[in-house]
């Protein structure tokens, strides 16, 4: 499996092209390439502050509600730049949903929580509503925990739960690509395996890409890995090889745990 | 020594910040204590319901009242809408920038002006220049003017009380600017808000200087005292109490003032109390359910 090359395989999902990011004149990300594989999860790891979270919000328009916060270059999603004039990153937010890294439940039911997305793109229907909280509940595989309790506080569940349930939120609006920045980084080992557990079963049917800190969680979940240093994007390729013969130096040191 | 000491002055800070909120109590209680002992005997049905007198003893405060809520009601219906929608502007659609920044100068600088000076300003353009005389209009409308930059800050601090992660979280899901202000942002602050405008409505329940000017100092006779018009001269009950102690004629000065002192405190800490009340029970309300 070839993913990240693009040496037949999957298809191309999303394409990065000399991305720059600037926060006022500091630059966080300095001419990064990367071909996204459709069904694959993409994992971006390295240091932190290297930049990893600051690209991952590139990919669908986050930093736009950052003031000062700059993107410069391409990013396509199936050949659309979504940086176009034309392009409104409201659709572009609905077709590339995002994960983050504390769970960021609305402070209402979990039921109104999961339909927050399709009622707000016009879904009026309590039937339809009904049928896609069930559904998307039970794609982050959270229904069996709460499908009693759907009408309490979204704030009663754990924060395991309560990150499964953003991700239900997410899936509700059936976007094409789920972005995660860190999304098991503040949960306990156990709620960590679930949502792994998850996005193994997620890539199926959607294209993942991961930011995460942990290197285990990366080759545990991930197709092709990305290594990010002090905003430059050193090397990609398939997970095994990343982590097995990695070709750049200072992606081996960072593998072996030469950096921090 | 050295622990001993520690210990001390840690016993004495505690006692001492103790102290401290202990007497913004005490002053409370004797404040309303004090006004129960000399008011209380004033306070009967005639009293609260009864016509105001200019010459004779035994008037009652009726009209006084009807024209406090009157003007209450009024100018909550023209800051509310206004002040909210100058917060929500300010704080989730201005970039930082130079308009930004003039208009958060003129709410502050707004929020300088003594009431009197804004009563003379309301006296000025409403009453004479706009023709409308001493009335509820002038007086609701001068305090509009007074409370707007208040009540946007109110709203500016209530929304930025919600988390950015939930506007992220809306937006990540497709959500447009507006769409997640009306169901997220604004829902989330309804607690602050709502305790915000309540309190709000204590000033200006209270706001005497102001009025003087404005809605003026006397009430039509009869039923006409409880005119829904606007546009009538409308005495409100702190005006009242102001005008009753320096200007009037009428010989039971001391009681009228005494009860009305005592109905306004009253009605301003029941307003506190249902700002605290209300405030928190839509915070539990909004999370707990749709």
């Amino acid at each position: 499996m070839i993913g990240a090359n693009g040496r037949g395989g999957p298809r191309e999902k999303m394409k990065v092209e000399d991305m720059n990011v600037f926060y006022g004149s500091f630059q966080a990300i300095k001419d990064a390439n990367l071909n996204v594989a459709e069904h694959r999860v993409t994992a971006l790891i390295g240091p932190s502050g290297c930049g990893k979270s600051t690209f991952i919000r590139a990919l669908n328009r986050m930093h736009d509600l950052t003031p000062g916060a700059r993107v410069e270059g391409r990013v396509m999603l199936d050949g659309e730049n979504i940086y176009a004039p034309s392009v409104d990153p409201v659709t572009v937010r609905h077709r590339i949903g995002m994960v983050f890294q504390r769970a960021n439940p609305f402070p209402k039911s979990i039921f109104e929580n999961v339909v927050y997305g399709p009622k707000i793109h016009g879904l009026r229907s309590h039937k339809a509503l009904v049928e896609v909280a069930e559904k998307s509940l039970r794609a982050a595989a959270l229904w069996d925990e709460v499908k009693d309790r759907l009408n309490r506080s979204a704030l009663d569940l754990s924060g395991g739960q309560q990150q499964r349930l953003c991700i239900a939120r997410v899936l509700a609006v059936e976007p094409e690509v789920i972005l995660m920045d860190e999304p098991a980084s503040a949960l306990d080992p156990i709620a960590t395996s679930k949502i792994e557990d998850l996005i193994g079963e997620l890539k199926r049917r959607y294209t993942v890409v991961i930011v995460t800190h942990s290197m285990q969680q990366a080759a545990r979940i991930s197709d092709s890995t990305v290594f990010f240093l002090l905003g430059e994007l050193i090397e990609v390729g398939t997970t095994s090889e990343i982590f097995t013969r990695p070709k750049d130096k200072r992606t081996e040191d960072y593998i072996t745990g030469r950096y921090g | 020594m050295i622990q001993a000491r520690r210990r001390f002055t840690d016993a004495f800070a505690s006692g001492a910040l103790w102290g401290a909120a202990c007497f913004v109590v005490l002053m409370l209680a004797a404040l309303v204590g004090y006004l129960i002992y000399l008011g209380g005997s004033a306070i009967s049905w005639h009293f609260l319901t009864g016509m105001s007198s200019e010459m004779n003893a035994g008037g009652g405060v009726g009209p006084q009242i009807y024209n406090s809520f009157y003007i209450l009601i009024l100018t909550l219906v023209f800051t509310v809408p206004v002040s909210l929608a100058a917060g929500i502007y300010l704080q989730e659609y201005a970039a930082t920038g130079w308009f930004r920044s003039a208009v958060q100068f003129s709410a502050e600088s707004l929020a300088t002006v003594p009431s009197i000076v804004m009563g003379l300003f309301g006296l000025l353009v409403f009453v004479q220049t706009l023709r409308w005389g001493f009335s509820a209009l002038a007086g609701a409308l001068t305090l509009t003017v007074l409370n707007l930059p208040a009540l946007t800050r109110v709203t500016q601090e209530a929304l930025a009380s919600v988390p950015g992660t939930l506007r992220e979280a809306s937006m990540a899901v497709g959500g447009t600017k507006w769409q997640t202000v009306l169901r997220i942002v604004l829902p989330s602050s309804i607690g602050p808000l709502t305790t915000g405008i309540v309190l709000i409505s204590g000033r200006i329940f209270g706001e005497t200087a102001a009025l003087i000017y404005t809605a003026g100092t006397s009430v039509a006779h009869g039923r006409a005292a409880y005119d829904l018009s606007p546009l009538r001269p409308a005495e409100t009950l702190a005006v009242h109490l102001w005008y009753t102690h320096s200007e009037a004629l009428i010989p039971d000065v001391t009681r009228i003032g005494n009860g009305s002192a005592l109905v306004l405190l009253m009605m301003v800490l029941i307003f506190n109390v249902v700002a605290r009340v209300v405030g928190r029970a839509l915070t539990m309300h909004i999370t707990r359910k749709a």
